[in-house]
């Protein structure tokens, strides 16, 4: 068993290798069922979907109602302001968010369902706190080509 | 339904394992395991491969394992619950035998995580939930989803810092007891609020790393098991699952795991036995803040006094239950087909006393409990063993 001896003893077997021929995965996600969201975020405004049989609403949303078996949803426009349930910055990035500063992951209450968003304009994370009030807006990432969801803390700086 | 007991198991060295390839890798396991149960290939009626299989170059990982171990003709099925994916083939292999269709199946859970780089790694560790709704608009990763948890956790029950940081060190000690451990010393509390932050509240020390390994386990009917002779089998009494929602943004809360909760009612509930029975435990610490949920939610204690039960050394070895003596994920590594298997591997040996001073768990009832998750709470295994 190939083991490197260290002070602090750690597995690390790093033998000959060679190159696996590359390959290359890019998809092309439909999204004909949920147009209005991705049309409505450049407008700065967040769908969900309810359904008109039973009334359950979804966010994301979804064009299928699950629980009744309707596919008869309409689609409502999400409230501006939220109340924040947790939240992260992430510092170890992934492909593809390597070159951006470290980010905040958050979740916020909006109406009855819960948002996923980038918490923008905090120096110190530390000084958010859950319960705090968010203003929602949208945001063109450059980099990406995308528009995404972005708080803001409403009374206060950090 | 049949009676179905563990009658060999194997494990490799976890750890960054450039040396070899997953079906290298897999026959560690695979070989120690049939040597462990005095079998060979041809006892072996069906073998099932667990593999997440998301960041080798084999896509199709069972049927190479299956051949470099001499299982070719032995219909492989080739099994992926994300992190749970050792339970899942496991879960599998009980069934088969319990249903009668064979009498004695072979589970093998393996991983290659380290034949990309870091970067690609958290790119597809972050799609383990919903890549349209979240990876692809705010880059989540997989420890920025257990951060989420402990940023909650933290702010609805006043788990420090300090408390989560505990749990590593619990597990570095055994984990530096460990041989086949990716993580072989103990650290301070210091150590790990020093670490350097991957999402915060989460820093390097509180996460899982990512690492190469192999786990197996051999099962058998009672009937087989008469046959064989085998002196000390583990019995499976019961396999609780469950599931929750793909979107992170449409979970109860972020407090504790619905599908470590139901999992775990299931299989008390089949093996009857109450949490208190559990004498040893591995429970599903890819990040600290997942090790004091996993307290909390199995019922070893009550909801939010996760951070009082380290603190208070319960689950420890002279606690009320001793949890993750083999390291855990956080000492051990996290080779995600092979986990569930290596909590196995654990345990079997810890209900068998075979384990070194310092490492054993006393026992006077017998009882061990797996718990496994895939994703954050996406897959729950609970399994419960005695001797």
């Amino acid at each position: 068993m190939a083991e490197k001896k260290t002070s602090r003893k750690t597995v690390k077997a790093e033998g000959p290798t060679i190159d696996s021929v590359p390959i290359v995965y890019r998809h092309k996600i439909p999204i004909s069922k949920t147009v209005k969201y991705w049309d409505g975020l450049k407008e700065g405004k967040i769908y969900a979907t309810r359904c008109r049989s039973c009334g359950a609403v979804y966010y994301p949303p979804q064009a299928d109602c699950p629980y009744c078996g309707s596919s008869d949803v309409e689609w409502i426009e999400l409230p501006g302001e939220g109340i924040l349930e947790t939240f992260t910055r992430v510092y170890s990035r992934p492909q593809g968010y390597e070159e951006f500063e470290p980010y905040i992951i958050a979740i916020a209450r909006v109406g009855n369902v819960r948002v996923m968003g980038w918490l923008i304009n905090v120096k110190d994370e530390r000084c958010v706190k859950i319960g705090d009030e968010v203003i929602l807006s949208t945001t063109y990432i450059e980099k990406h080509n995308k528009y995404i969801i972005t708080f803001q803390l409403k009374n206060k700086q950090c | 339904m049949r009676r179905v007991g563990i009658i060999g198991v194997g494990q490799s060295v976890f750890g960054v394992r450039g040396d070899v390839t997953i079906q290298e890798l897999a026959w560690e396991a695979v070989g120690e395991a049939l040597e462990d149960a005095g079998l060979t290939q041809r006892d072996i009626d069906i073998s099932i491969v667990g593999s997440a299989g998301t960041r080798t170059y084999e896509l199709y990982p069972a049927v190479p394992v299956n051949e470099y171990s001499g299982f070719s003709e032995k219909g492989p099925l080739r099994v992926e619950a994300a992190c749970a994916t050792g339970s899942a083939a496991l879960a599998v292999a009980y069934n088969m035998v319990a249903s009668g269709f064979v009498n004695i199946a072979l589970a093998i859970g393996v991983e290659k995580m380290n034949e990309v780089d870091t970067a690609t790694s958290l790119a597809v560790g972050g799609r383990g939930g919903n890549y349209l709704w979240e990876y692809h608009f705010y880059g989540t990763t997989f420890p920025a989803y257990y951060a989420l948890y402990a940023t909650a956790h933290m702010a609805n029950f006043g788990t420090t810092e300090e408390q989560l940081a505990l749990v590593r060190v619990k597990n570095q000690k055994y984990a530096a007891r460990n041989p086949k451990a990716q993580f072989q010393f103990e650290v301070t509390v210091e150590d790990v609020l020093k670490s350097r932050p991957v999402a915060w509240p989460l820093k390097l020390y509180d996460c899982s790393a990512i690492t190469d390994g192999a786990a197996a386990a051999i099962v058998a009917s009672e009937d087989a098991i008469k046959k064989l002779h085998i002196d000390i089998p583990v019995w499976i009494e019961a396999i609780g699952y469950a599931s929750d929602t793909s979107n992170i943004t449409r979970r109860e809360d972020y407090v504790s795991l619905k599908a470590t909760k139901i999992a775990a009612q299931m299989a008390y509930k089949k093996a009857g036995i109450e949490p208190r029975d559990v004498e040893v435990a591995e429970v599903h610490d890819c990040f600290t803040i997942a090790e004091i949920m996993a307290y909390e939610d199995l019922g070893f204690v009550e909801k939010g006094k996760g951070g009082k039960f380290i603190e208070e050394e319960q689950s420890d070895i002279g606690g009320k239950v001793a949890v993750n003596l083999s390291g855990g994920l956080l000492g051990k590594g996290h080779p995600l087909g092979a986990t569930g298997l290596a909590m196995i591997y654990e345990l079997v040996k810890q209900l068998r006393e075979e384990r070194e001073r310092g490492r054993q768990a006393p026992l006077k009832r017998y009882i061990a409990l797996a718990h496994n998750i895939g994703g954050t709470g996406h897959y729950g295994y609970v399994t419960i063993l005695r001797r």
